[in-house]
C-alpha cells in the first residue's frame, strides 16, 4: 500500500506462502518524516476533519485507550507491550512484543581516520504512539516514538492458495492479476488469481494481490551526528514471518531474529522479538485474541518438555511389569524346603 | 577343659583339613546322612559350624536368639572356633565364615573370581570418566601434573594394600588368617573398646554416599553426553538420563561378582578404545606438538582443582575388600593391584601429555571439545558405552553394603534378609534395587551442579576412604608389626591426604556458591 507521509520509505513485498498465511513485512524508519499534519493520527484527523462525531464516539474512544493502557500494564515482561489499532468502534488489529532493535553505526575512531563500527540497542518505549490500517487481506501496524523520530512497521497479509496449485507456484514465477485493480508497474510478483473452489482438499481458496508496492530504497547511512543525520530506512526482502492459519493469532514464546537490509549490506538492523502474540484479522470481539497458534520452537520446546514425563511413565510401567513377573516366576518356581524331623543324627556328630 | 585344649590345638594344626571335613560332613549332613567322622577333633565348633550351615541351608531360625554375642566377639578372633569355648553361645562371626562356607558348600550362587577379572574391576574403578579432564590438569600444573598421576598411583597402590592388610591377622603359627571381611569390620575392629559399632556406622555411611554418587555421575554424564550428541533432536538431557536408566535396569538382576566383572571388561573395552582413538588423532598431529609449552610453573587458582581430579580418579579402595574376598587365589592381589595401578598410570600420564602437547594453551577442560566432530562423535558414542558399562560395579557394591547393614536375618539389622533360603532373591529384594536405581536418575535429574557437588562429597568420602582411612586402620591395628619406613608412610599418606581432602572441599564450595550465585543472578 502507498505510504502517505512524505517520506520515502522503501518497502519490498515478501510472499512465499503455503496453505494460508499471513505474511509481513518490515520496515523500520528513521528520520524526520515530513508530513502533513492530518495523516499524523487518523482518529484526530476524523475529529477534527469532520467535527460532529457523537459524544457516545469519542467516549468509546476514551474507554479504548483506557483499555490498551490497561492490557499493556498486565504483561510481566517490562519490555513487552500491546499495540492496538481500533477502526469502527471495534479492533481490528492487535499485537503484542517486546521487541529490540540493533543498529549498527560508524563512529570515528581515536586516531581521526578509522571507523569503527558499534552497535546500538534500541528498546520500545511506554506510550509509543501506534497507528494502523486494516483491510480485507492487508493491515498495517506502525509505531513511532520520540517524536516520530523512530517508526516501525509491520505489514500483514492474508492469502491462501490451494494445496494443488502450491507446487506450481512455490515461487516467484507468477503472474499478474487479470482482476480489477491493477498491480503496480514494477510488482516483483503477484499470486495468480485463479478462483478454485468447491476442491475437496483444497483451503481457502481464492489467491489475492500478494505484492505490496515496490519503493526503491533509500537508506543512507546511520550517524549519530546531526549533520548528517537523514532518514535511514531498513527493511527485509520477501520476508515470511509469522505464518499463521487463518483466523488464529500467533503465539510465540521464543525469541525471534529478522533481518532488515539497508543499502549497505554490510550493516542491517536486527530487530529481536519476544513473546509475541499478534493478530492482524478476523479478530472476533474487542481486545480478544482468537485461538493461540504456537510457532515451531514453541512446539518443540512444548514437546521437549513433554518427553521426559511421558518417558518417565513407561520406565515406571516397565519397573512394575518386571517386578510383577518376576513375583509370579519366584511364586510358581519356589521349591519346597526341607526341614528334617529327625534331629537324633546330630548326636553322633 | 579337655575339651577346650584339644579342640584348640587340633583346630589349630588342621584347620584347613577341618574345613574340608565340615565341608564334606555339612554336604552329607543336608543330604540327611551322617557325618562320617570320627575325630573329636572336628571339635564343637565345628559342628556347630556344619550344625549353623544346615540350620541356615533349610531356612531355620534357630539362631535368632543368638545374635547377641556375634558382633561384640567380631575383633580378636583368631580361629573361628576359639569363641564357642570364650561365652558359649556358638558359631563364629556370621558375617566371614558363613558367607565363605556358604560358597564352598555351594548352597549360595557366589563363583570366585579370578584375578583378571578383579582387574577388570579395579580398572573400572580407577580408570574412570575423569580421564578426559586429565589434559586440562597438565595444561594448569605442567611436570607437576604428570608427576602427580605418577605418584597418586603409587600412594593409591600402597593403600590399597595395606587395606587389605587390616583383614588378615597371624595366629599363632604366624600364618595369615582372613579375619575381617569388610571395610565396617575394620572400621569395627579399631573402635572395639570404647565405640564398637560407631566407625562400622561411620564407614557406611562414607561407603554409601560415595557409591551412590558415583552411580548417579555416570547417569548424569551419559544424558549430557547423548545431549551434546545429538543437538537437533527434541530430546532434552532430563530425557536422556530417562532412558539411559531404562537401559541400565536389567542391574538390579545382578547376583555375584563374576556377572559384574564381565561388565566391567566390556568397560575396560571401551575406555582402550577410546584411549587409543584420541592418542592416534594426536599422533597424526605429531609435526605440531609443543614440546616447550609444558610448563614446570604451575597456576595457584586452577591447579588445585586439578588436584582434585588426579588423585581422586584413582579410588578403588572400596572394592578392595570384597574383591579380595571373592578371588580363588587372593595371594594373587598384590600382583593384580601392581599390574592395574602401572597400566593405569601409564594409560592416564601418556594420554594427559600427548592430548596437551597437541592442543597446548587451547585444550579444553573436557578433551573431547578439542577434537573434530567426526571424532568426537565416535568418542561420544564410545564414553556413553563406557558410563553404562561403568554403572553396575558401582552399584552392585552400594546394594551389597545397603544389604549387609540394614537386611540380614536373625534380627542383626533392621530388616529381613533379601534373599531367600535357596539364594534367590526375593521380589521385594528386587523392589529395592529398582528403587535404587530410580533414585539415582531422580538425583540425577534434579540436582543442579552435580559435578561440583560429587567433587565436595568426594574430597571428603573419597579422600577419607582412600587415603586417611586405610593408614589410620594399618597403624592402630598392626601397630606392633610395622616398620619404621611403614609408619612414616603411613603418617605422611594421611597428612597429604587430609590436604588434599581439605583443599578440595573448600575448592569445591567455593565452586558450587559461585554457581548458585550465578544461577540466581541469571
Amino acid at each position: 500500500m502507498p505510504n502517505q507521509e512524505a517520506d520515502s520509505c522503501a518497502v519490498f513485498a515478501g510472499s512465499s506462502g503455503e496453505r494460508v498465511v499471513l505474511l509481513s513485512q518490515l520496515q523500520v524508519c528513521h528520520g524526520l518524516p515530513v508530513r502533513s499534519e492530518a495523516a499524523a493520527d487518523p482518529q484526530r484527523a476524523r475529529i477534527a476533519k469532520g467535527g460532529h462525531r457523537k459524544w457516545t464516539d469519542i467516549f468509546v474512544q476514551i474507554l479504548a485507550e483506557q483499555e490498551v493502557e490497561n492490557l499493556s500494564g498486565l504483561s510481566t515482561n517490562p519490555d513487552k507491550d500491546i499495540f492496538v489499532v481500533r477502526e469502527n468502534g471495534t479492533t481490528c488489529l492487535m499485537a503484542e512484543f517486546a521487541v529490540r532493535f540493533v543498529v549498527p553505526y560508524d563512529v570515528l575512531a581515536l586516531n581521526g581516520i578509522d571507523l569503527i563500527t558499534e552497535q546500538a540497542q534500541i528498546t520500545l518505549p511506554r506510550g509509543a504512539d501506534i497507528k494502523g490500517k486494516c483491510a480485507a487481506t492487508e493491515a498495517e501496524l506502525q509505531i513511532s516514538w520520540l517524536k516520530d523520530a523512530y517508526t516501525f512497521r509491520l505489514f500483514f497479509i492474508k492469502f491462501g492458495m490451494s494445496l494443488f496449485a502450491s507446487s506450481r507456484y512455490s515461487y516467484a514465477r507468477l503472474g499478474p492479476r487479470t482482476a480489477a485493480g491493477a498491480a503496480p508497474p514494477s510488482a516483483p510478483f503477484v499470486f495468480p488469481s485463479r478462483a478454485v473452489r468447491n476442491a475437496p482438499n483444497r483451503l481457502c481458496a481464492h489467491f489475492t494481490r500478494a505484492a505490496l508496492e515496490v519503493i526503491e530504497a533509500s537508506t543512507l547511512e546511520y550517524k549519530e551526528e546531526d549533520e548528517k543525520a537523514g532518514k535511514h530506512t531498513a527493511s527485509s526482502h520477501h520476508l515470511s514471518a509469522f505464518v499463521t492459519p487463518k483466523g488464529r493469532s500467533y503465539v510465540c514464546q521464543a525469541q525471534q531474529t529478522l533481518s532488515l537490509i539497508t543499502s549497505d549490506h554490510q550493516k542491517g538492523v536486527t530487530v529481536f522479538m519476544s513473546d509475541v502474540q499478534i493478530q492482524p484479522f478476523d479478530i472476533p470481539s474487542d481486545f480478544t485474541f482468537s485461538d493461540a497458534y504456537k510457532c515451531i520452537t514453541d512446539q518443540r520446546e512444548q514437546l521437549e518438555e513433554t518427553l521426559p514425563l511421558i518417558l518417565g511413565i513407561i520406565l515406571a510401567l516397565i519397573i512394575v511389569i518386571t517386578l510383577a513377573v518376576y513375583h509370579i516366576h519366584q511364586k510358581m518356581t519356589a521349591t519346597p524346603v526341607q526341614i528334617p524331623r529327625d534331629r537324633s543324627q546330630y548326636k553322633n556328630m | 577343659m579337655a575339651t577346650l585344649i584339644r579342640s584348640k590345638i587340633s583346630s589349630a594344626a588342621t584347620s584347613v583339613t577341618n574345613k574340608s571335613q565340615a565341608k564334606v560332613s555339612g554336604m552329607f549332613a543336608r543330604m540327611g546322612f551322617q557325618a562320617a567322622t570320627d575325630e573329636e577333633a572336628l571339635g564343637f565348633a565345628s559342628c556347630d559350624d556344619l550344625d549353623y550351615e544346615h540350620r541356615q541351608g533349610l531356612q531355620m531360625d534357630i539362631l535368632k536368639t543368638e545374635d547377641g554375642g556375634a558382633d561384640g566377639v567380631g575383633e580378636t578372633d583368631v580361629e573361628g572356633d576359639s569363641h564357642y569355648q570364650r561365652d558359649g553361645t556358638g558359631p563364629p562371626p556370621y558375617t566371614s565364615k558363613d558367607d565363605g562356607m556358604c560358597a564352598e558348600l555351594g548352597g549360595q550362587d557366589r563363583p570366585r573370581i579370578t584375578a583378571w577379572e578383579a582387574g577388570w574391576n579395579v580398572t573400572n574403578a580407577i580408570q574412570g570418566m575423569f580421564v578426559l579432564g586429565l589434559p586440562y590438569a597438565i595444561l594448569h600444573g605442567g611436570y607437576l601434573g604428570l608427576f602427580l598421576i605418577i605418584f597418586a598411583a603409587v600412594v593409591c597402590c600402597y593403600t590399597g594394600k595395606i587395606l587389605i592388610a587390616c583383614l588378615y591377622e597371624e595366629n599363632e603359627d604366624g600364618e595369615l588368617v582372613r579375619v575381617r571381611d569388610s571395610y565396617v569390620d575394620i572400621a569395627n575392629a579399631c573402635c572395639t573398646p570404647r565405640f564398637p559399632k560407631l566407625g562400622g556406622r561411620i564407614v557406611n555411611v562414607a561407603q554409601i554416599i560415595e557409591l551412590v554418587m558415583t552411580c548417579i555421575l555416570y547417569v548424569v554424564v551419559s544424558g549430557n553426553l547423548m545431549y551434546n550428541s545429538f543437538p537437533s533432536l527434541p530430546v532434552s538431557q532430563k530425557s536422556w538420563s530417562i532412558i539411559a536408566t531404562a537401559a541400565l535396569l536389567p542391574c538390579a538382576f545382578l547376583k555375584n561378582l563374576k556377572a559384574v566383572s564381565k561388565f566391567s571388561l566390556l568397560c575396560t573395552l571401551a575406555h582402550f578404545v577410546i584411549n587409543i582413538l584420541v592418542i592416534a588423532y594426536c599422533l597424526s598431529r605429531a609435526r605440531d606438538w609443543a614440546w616447550d609449552k609444558v610448563k614446570f610453573y604451575i597456576d595457584v587458582k586452577k591447579f588445585p582443582i586439578s588436584i582434585g581430579i588426579i588423585v581422586f580418579s584413582y579410588t578403588s579402595q572400596i572394592f578392595l575388600p570384597s574383591l579380595e574376598g571373592n578371588m580363588q587365589k587372593p595371594k594373587e592381589f598384590h600382583c593384580m593391584m601392581n599390574w592395574t595401578h602401572i597400566a593405569a598410570c601409564i594409560l592416564k600420564g601418556l594420554f594427559a601429555l600427548v592430548a596437551y602437547l597437541t592442543w597446548a594453551d587451547e585444550t579444553k577442560e573436557v578433551i573431547t571439545d578439542n577434537l573434530p566432530s567426526t571424532i568426537r562423535a565416535v568418542v561420544n558414542i564410545f564414553l556413553v558405552a563406557k558410563a553404562l558399562l561403568s554403572y553396575p560395579l558401582p552399584f552392585f557394591a552400594a546394594v551389597e553394603v545397603i544389604e549387609k547393614s540394614l537386611f540380614q536375618d536373625g534380627g542383626r539389622a533392621i530388616f529381613p534378609n533379601c534373599y531367600g533360603g535357596d539364594g534367590r532373591l526375593k521380589a521385594w529384594g528386587l523392589t529395592l534395587r529398582c528403587a535404587l536405581v530410580v533414585f539415582t536418575l531422580l538425583m540425577a535429574i534434579y540436582v543442579p551442579h552435580f559435578a561440583l557437588l560429587m567433587g565436595l562429597t568426594g574430597s571428603l568420602t573419597g579422600a577419607g576412604l582412600c587415603f586417611l582411612l586405610p593408614s589410620l586402620f594399618h597403624l592402630k591395628l598392626l601397630w606392633r608389626k610395622l616398620l619404621w619406613h611403614q609408619v612414616f608412610f603411613d603418617v605422611s599418606i594421611f597428612v597429604i591426604g587430609g590436604i588434599c581432602s581439605i583443599s578440595g572441599f573448600i575448592h569445591s564450595l567455593e565452586g558450587l556458591i559461585e554457581a548458585f550465585k550465578y544461577n540466581i543472578q541469571d
